[in-house]
């Protein structure tokens, strides 16, 4: 895997003020644990957490993709779901999402934002873009 | 009343009717085997000629003797037969209205039962399509869930059709906000209660859900995904919230609405704010959004789907493995129709957001009135006059 920069000393925005930024790698089928995905949830603005040919996570890549943002999809074997489910579990409960963590899962700024159902909910109500440029994952 | 003499007697309409015809109408309802509630009503009308009649049965029966001998009775004998005539007369013409009562029962029985019947075969022959030769096609669970859905829409389109012309009512009326804002939030509730019993019947069978067999078949020529397609619904709100147009759907209305903007004609309307409009059609947007999202989602998942059931070896018969992998992956079908309701269900909640309580209520009802019409078309289509055979 390429030495990513991690998500808090990220520069300021580039040069190019119209461009958006520069695209995150999907990664793919890395057979993470619990600690590894949350280095890399921690490593990007955005990023889906998805079953391995999941068509959810299709539907959340496309809405984000509308939106200009394109977001990293980290896609979990299903051996690994339970662990990783459990210790995102756990660290996740100080958040206001109590209970277990659905897949497909939305990180925005290194947290937990939600599933499919909240992703769609913010985007009707309009929020989901302000959301986005919190997180600095949308520029403009 | 049980055995039938030959008599004729003048009714009042002077057609000389038998009098065993009044034991006709009594035989008629005896031995119809309706398992309708017509059936209550003529047993009380029958309990009440019996009651009323009780005296006079016995002598209208009496041995035939007694017309023959009808010259030499004293006249109060003549005067107490023409009044057992005129009783009888009378009972069977309420016999008679009884028995019409419960043909009109029946047919309109039979009506309903030949719709349920050619929507039933519609469902049978869908379901024969997926296991040939087999008429029991699924488990008995899911044929109950499919049957509870059933008589639970039949209903919810009942209560709908109602809450519109409460709706109507109510705006035609200029009733409080306070009234109006129950109506809208009733209205509102109506259509998330009919998202959950669809999210219980998809965990049934998904295919039965976004197959829309359930709806008629205008309705089902704008399915996506098993329901109304959120932004269609904008476009149309649109149109007649920034017109301010009335709640009453007239081509006329609406074309000098749409000339006339700025001026309104109509004391009670309130059209959107410019605010209200630009927060309207970013809706519409995202919504658009939303559903190209899911669209390209369901793709992905037929692409899935065929890729699976096409894998692996033609020349081998067993493709069992292929079978029953695609099975796992149609399971996602069920999260494509909560979400599609879920879409529908934020849209309408944003709207209520967006618009005043009017403006709301207006919406509903046009909302409302538009699927009524959508079903009215589809009855009328499916009774239109055959197509004269080719030669």
């Amino acid at each position: 895997m390429q030495q990513a920069i991690p998500y808090k000393s990220w520069p300021l925005p580039c040069i190019d003020a119209t461009s958006h930024r520069a695209r995150s790698t999907t990664t793919l089928g890395h057979n993470g644990r619990g600690k590894d995905v949350l280095n890399i949830v921690s490593e990007n603005a955005v990023i889906v957490l998805a079953r391995k040919g999941c068509c959810m996570s299709h539907v959340v890549r496309r809405l984000l993709l509308t939106l200009g943002v394109n977001p990293a999809v980290h896609e979990i074997d299903e051996e690994n779901e339970a662990g990783i489910l459990n210790e995102l579990g756990t660290i996740c409960k100080g958040t206001e999402n109590n209970k277990m963590v659905q897949l497909p899962a939305v990180f925005i700024g290194g947290r937990l934002f939600g599933g499919l159902d909240k992703v769609m909910a913010t985007h009707i109500s309009g929020d989901l873009i302000s959301v986005l440029k919190d997180a600095g994952a949308l520029w403009l | 009343m049980n055995s039938p003499t030959p008599q004729f007697v003048p009714s009042r309409l002077s057609i000389y009717e038998p009098i065993h015809q009044i034991g006709i109408w009594g035989e008629n309802f005896k031995r119809n085997g309706n398992p309708n509630t017509s059936t209550s009503l003529i047993v009380e009308v029958d309990n009440k000629l019996e009651n009323e009649s009780e005296t006079t049965s016995h002598e209208m029966l009496a041995p035939t003797n007694n017309y023959e001998q009808e010259a030499s009775k004293p006249i109060d004998k003549i005067q107490r037969r023409l009044a057992q005539n005129r009783e009888a007369a009378r009972k069977s013409r309420l016999r008679k209205k009884a028995y019409v009562q419960q043909l009109e029962n029946s047919r309109l029985k039979l009506i309903q039962l030949e719709q349920e019947l050619q929507r039933v075969t519609q469902q049978g022959l869908y379901m024969g399509g997926v296991l040939e030769g087999s008429h029991i096609g699924f488990s008995g669970t899911v044929n109950s869930g499919i049957a509870a859905f059933e008589m639970e829409y039949g209903r919810w389109v009942d209560v709908q059709h109602r809450q519109i012309c409460e709706l109507r009512t109510a705006l035609n009326a200029h009733i409080s906000d306070i009234e109006l804002r129950i109506l809208v939030k009733s209205g509102m509730g109506h259509y998330f209660e009919l998202f959950r019993m669809k999210s219980t019947v998809a965990k049934a069978d998904v295919f039965y859900v976004i197959s829309g067999v359930w709806k008629t078949s205008a309705e089902r020529f704008f399915s996506w995904i098993g329901g109304f397609r959120p932004s269609e619904l904008l476009k149309g709100f649109l149109k007649l919230l920034i017109t301010g147009e009335t709640f009453s759907f007239t081509t006329q209305a609406s074309n000098l609405a749409k000339g006339l903007f700025n001026k309104v004609l109509v004391p009670q309307l309130d059209p959107l704010t410019e605010q209200q409009i630009l927060e309207v059609c970013n809706l519409k947007q995202s919504c658009q959004q939303a559903e190209d999202a899911l669209s390209q989602g369901m793709e992905k998942l037929q692409e899935t789907v065929s890729s699976t059931v096409a894998g692996g070896p033609v020349a081998e018969d067993s493709y069992i493995p292929q079978v029953a992998t695609a099975m796992e992956k149609l399971e996602a079908l069920v999260s494509f129709v909560n979400q599609a309701d879920h879409l529908r269900q934020e849209t309408l909640q944003q709207m209520s957001r967006i618009l005043t309580t009017r403006q709301a209520a207006r919406g509903l009802l046009a909302l409302g009135e538009y699927f009524h019409r959508l079903r009215a078309l589809s009855t009328l289509w499916a009774t239109r006059p055959p197509e004269p055979s080719l030669p």
